[in-house]
Formats: structure tokens, C-alpha cells, sequence
């Protein structure tokens, strides 16, 4: 089923790399993965074993962009080909938008083929799904190896229903473009006319208005919050992305530009991280324990301590005032010694030290001056 | 298993992240994702700056999935609660509703115990947002001919040889 999101503006559908194994459905995966550009789609994950056989599944997200003011995401997954994972098989085919039967060409494979599609059509089943009603495209892979059936040959035992078919070659990359942007298509279509029956109207509903679906919404229902009414752009910070997959989610302000930007008075996420922050610094912060003697004799102390745990420059490590930042990024020790501990005594950490300089007090106080 | 699209607005949405946030200030976890049993993120919270949230929620989906299917081998409809231990970062995933998964992750700050109580009381609370969200079935559904026409022209672009 195609999610849709109205809070972070985008639509996602799910669909489904089929066939027997050693058809050709990861390769058909690899081979997007090679030619879209890299802020179309995202990271490939491959559930695989060590022989390079799919386990469980192969995931690979595609962002074709701002549509209508919402991202339109389609995540492409490959099922384990071998008959022997068909429980693993049918978990991935769960909430599906569209699938793409990749069959191979060749004779001998023939039966695995019709093997595999009756299996498809079971898993369908079981989850209430109609192979008829489901977009479905065939690829016919592997027409590059020589001796292979033809079109029509495969198509009188494969497909006799007539679905959309096409001839590929995944290794050099033929057809494979092909069947994806006709399935997407198909899944499109089928989403649209869904939506459009559900509704008994026969007008096409238009996805963007200039009010939001909440406030349309509103007309007829009681305001629950008011304070929301506007839709709310997240304060760009919090909608972060990070660098270390290549995919790029479009920012909020490309995807609604016309929209009026209305910060939150106390942004949720942000709030809290820069609270956390916050305590984090608190606790952090060397506390000393007035020693017994002067003002002076105390500040000396104080400076002395920041002098042996001096504020590293280094990118890994961390200091005191930076400590709360890279919580999350490094298990570094707080203090860098890494230079110092040569030409140094030997450092302890506050709270030791601070214990040692209260039994000398302690002792002082009984037997010593007093 | 309905054939209902999964709609999220962002009334919703809103209702939902505050619920979330406040489950991880209360229990001091780093972050939170609610995604959908298909695999799709529906929202997130937190720390997840570092994190590639698609693909953790497709794969997070997969490994609930799997353990359901675990679950029916032994006799049980369902596992409700799952938790996966690391050295220093620990996940803990709950079932909400009919069709979500509530993931927090958290660390050392935090025990287990109390992300188990938050997320408990949180899965109730969300629950009760799904339902209200069935029940009151939108007027105004997803894609348009528009949408659909614009996806096909854009396709051409980016899917070339």
C-alpha cells in the first residue's frame, strides 16, 4: 500500500523484485543502484550470504524527486530466489505496491519460472493481495545468453494474461530501466485509481492545496489544537541528513516553498537536544570542594587542574566544554594525553584527586596544626 | 490485512512526535523512530542525525517480521516486545496498534527497565491515535492524475542508460 505523509511530504512505494534464483533480481538492483545518480537513491543494503546469495532481502530506496510538492520515494526490494527461503520470501512481499516478475530465459529454467510465479501467487494470497489487480511487470532476463527462448515462447507459458513484458539483459543493463519505470508507472496508476474510487468522485483530487488536508479537515471537525492549524516547517537543523549514506532527502524548504514558514515556539527535537546539552555541560563541569585555606589557594588549584587537562584541538578527542557534543560520536577518553603524559606527572582524574585532598584535610584537621 | 494506504497528516504527526519526545526525555533514551510494519519511517525523534533512518526502518521492519514468523513456529501469534543488546547501544522495539513498531534506541544513560516502562505507556498512548486515526476516515485521498503524470515525465529523466 502507497504510504503517504503529509508531515514530512512525501510518498512511498514499495516494490518487490520477484523470480526464481539466479534470475537476476539483485543484479537488476546493482545495476540502478550504478547508473542513478547518487542523490536520486540511497545506500544498497544486502541481506546476503557469503556465496552472495540473497538471504533475506536487498533494499534499495529511489528518490525521484519533488513532485507536486512531495517527495516521491519508491523502495525497491529483491526476495531470496531459492525455494527453500519461502518464508523469508514472503515476509518481504508485506504491504507491496507493485512487482516486478524478473524471469530467466533460458530453457532448462523454464519450470522454476512457472514454479515461482504459482509461488508468488500463493504468498500474494495469504496476504489478501489478487495477482490480477497488483501491478505486475515481466522481465524476461538473461536475452543477451545465446539459446534462449523467445518473447512469445515465454510469454504463451509465463504470461497469457498479457501483463506489460520486457526483454532485458540486468549484467549489461537492457530493459532493466525499462521495467522499473514501467512498474512504477503501473503502481502510480493503480494508486490514483484507488483513490479516486475510494472516493466515488469524479473529479481528480488535487494532492496540494493551498490549505493543508488538516485544516480542510477542520471545516466540518472541531479544532483539537488550534495552535496547529498552520502546517508547521521544522526548523531546518532538526531535518538533518546525514553525509555518510549518499541519499539526499530534499529539504523542507525545497519541497514547499509557497508555504508559509512558521517556526514552533519550542521545536520538540530541537528543544530537547540542546536541553540535554545543556545538563550535560552541568554535570560535566569540575566541581572542587573548597579546601581548607584561602580564596587564593583555591583558585590556584582550579587553574592548575585546567592546565593538566588542557582543551584538545585534536578531532577525536574531547574536552570538558565539548564533552556533551561528541557524546555520540567518539569513545574517546575525555581527557587527550597523548603528547603530555610524556613531560608530566602523571594525571589523575578530579574526583580522585579531590579525595586525596580531603583525607590530608581530614588528617591535618586531627593530628596537624589545630 | 487491509488494503488501506497508509495516510499521515500532520495533526497527527504532531500528536505522535510529542508523545515520542516526551517518552525519550522521560526515559533518557537517545532516540525513537515509529515505522510502519511494510518498512516506511513514519516519524522520528531524538538523535537520529547519525543514523540512516530508511534503511534502519526497512530493516528493522524485516527483522520484526521475521521474528513474527518465529513467534508462529513456536505458538505465539506475535512477539510484542524485542530487544537487541550491543555494548553500547542497545534497541528496544514494541508493537503500537495493528501495523507500527515503536524502535528507541538507547545507550548507558538509561536502564532497560525504564525504556520498557516508557515505551509501554507510549505504545498506549499511540495506539489510541491510530484508532481515532482509522476512525475518522479523510475526505481527501493521496495522489492525483496530476502526481502520476508528473512521476512518469520525471522517470524519463533520471532512469537513463
Amino acid at each position: 500500500m502507497v504510504s503517504i505523509n503529509y508531515s514530512s511530504r512525501e510518498v512511498c512505494c514499495k516494490i518487490v523484485y520477484y523470480g526464481p534464483g539466479l534470475s537476476g533480481k539483485t543484479t537488476n538492483l546493482l545495476y540502478v543502484h550504478s547508473k542513478v545518480p547518487s542523490k536520486t537513491r540511497g545506500k544498497m543494503i544486502s541481506l546476503a550470504t557469503e556465496a552472495d546469495r540473497t538471504l533475506y532481502f536487498d533494499f534499495l530506496p529511489i528518490n525521484i524527486g519533488n513532485i507536486n510538492g512531495f517527495a516521491a520515494k519508491f523502495q525497491l526490494y529483491t526476495v531470496p530466489g531459492q525455494v527453500y527461503y519461502n518464508a523469508t520470501r514472503k515476509l518481504v512481499l508485506r504491504g507491496v505496491d507493485g512487482v516486478v516478475f524478473v524471469a530467466d530465459s533460458q530453457p532448462d529454467k523454464m519450470d522454476e519460472n512457472i514454479e515461482s510465479l504459482l509461488n508468488l501467487q500463493d504468498n500474494l494470497k495469504e496476504y489478501g493481495y489478487d495477482i490480477n489487480e497488483l501491478p505486475v511487470v515481466i522481465q524476461y532476463n538473461k536475452c543477451d545468453l545465446p539459446g534462449v527462448l523467445s518473447p512469445d515462447q515465454l510469454n504463451a507459458k509465463l504470461n497469457p494474461e498479457g501483463r506489460p513484458f520486457y526483454v532485458a539483459s540486468a549484467t549489461v543493463g537492457n530493459g532493466v530501466f525499462d521495467t522499473l519505470k514501467a512498474v512504477i508507472k503501473l503502481v502510480l496508476d493503480k494508486a490514483k485509481n484507488s483513490a479516486s474510487s475510494k472516493m466515488n468522485r469524479s473529479a481528480p483530487v488535487e494532492v496540494i492545496k493551498q490549505q493543508t488536508p488538516t485544516t480542510l479537515q477542520r471545516e466540518t471537525a472541531e479544532p483539537v489544537n488550534p495552535g496547529l492549524e498552520t502546517p508547521i516547517v521544522r526548523d531546518k537543523q532538526n531535518d538533518v541528513y546525514h553525509p555518510q549514506s549518499e541519499y539526499k532527502e530534499p529539504s523542507k524548504s525545497d519541497v514547499i516553498p509557497e508555504s508559509p514558514k512558521i517556526l514552533q515556539p519550542e521545536p520538540v527535537g530541537v528543544g530537547l537536544s540542546d536541553t540535554a546539552r545543556i545538563e550535560h555541560k552541568v554535570n560535566y563541569k569540575p566541581q572542587y570542594r573548597p579546601y581548607p585555606g584561602s580564596e587564593r589557594s583555591k583558585l590556584r588549584q582550579e587553574a592548575k587542574t585546567f592546565d593538566k587537562y588542557p582543551v584538545s584541538t585534536k578531532g577525536n578527542s574531547s574536552s570538558f566544554a565539548t564533552k556533551s557534543e561528541s557524546r555520540y560520536e567518539s569513545n574517546s577518553p575525555v581527557v587527550d594525553l597523548s603528547q603530555d603524559h610524556l613531560n608530566r606527572t602523571p594525571v589523575m582524574m578530579p574526583s580522585l584527586k579531590k579525595k586525596e585532598i580531603k583525607k590530608r584535610g581530614l588528617f591535618r584537621r586531627i593530628f596537624g596544626k589545630k | 490485512m487491509s488494503d488501506d494506504s497508509l495516510i499521515i497528516y500532520e495533526e497527527e504527526i504532531n500528536k505522535i512526535d510529542a508523545h515520542i519526545s516526551k517518552m525519550i526525555k522521560g526515559a533518557e533514551a537517545k532516540c525513537a523512530l515509529l515505522v510502519d510494519k511494510d518498512g516506511h519511517l513514519i516519524t522520528r525523534q531524538g538523535f537520529t542525525h547519525s543514523l540512516d533512518t530508511t534503511a534502519l526502518a526497512a530493516l528493522l521492519a524485516g527483522s520484526f517480521a521475521s521474528t513474527k514468523e518465529i513467534a508462529r513456529l513456536v505458538g505465539e501469534p506475535e512477539f510484542s516486545v524485542l530487544f537487541h543488546q550491543g555494548k553500547k547501544d542497545n534497541i528496544h522495539m514494541s508493537l503500537v496498534g495493528e501495523r507500527s513498531i515503536l524502535v528507541v534506541i538507547f545507550d548507558d544513560r538509561t536502564t532497560i527497565g525504564m525504556v520498557r516502562l516508557y515505551a509501554r505507556e507510549t505504545a498506549v498512548e499511540l495506539s489510541k491515535i491510530f484508532e481515532e486515526m482509522k476512525k475518522s476516515v479523510k475526505d481527501d485521498n493521496g495522489i492525483s492524475n496530476d502526481f502520476a503524470a508528473q512521476a512518469e515525465e520525471k522517470l524519463d529523466d533520471i532512469f537513463q542508460d
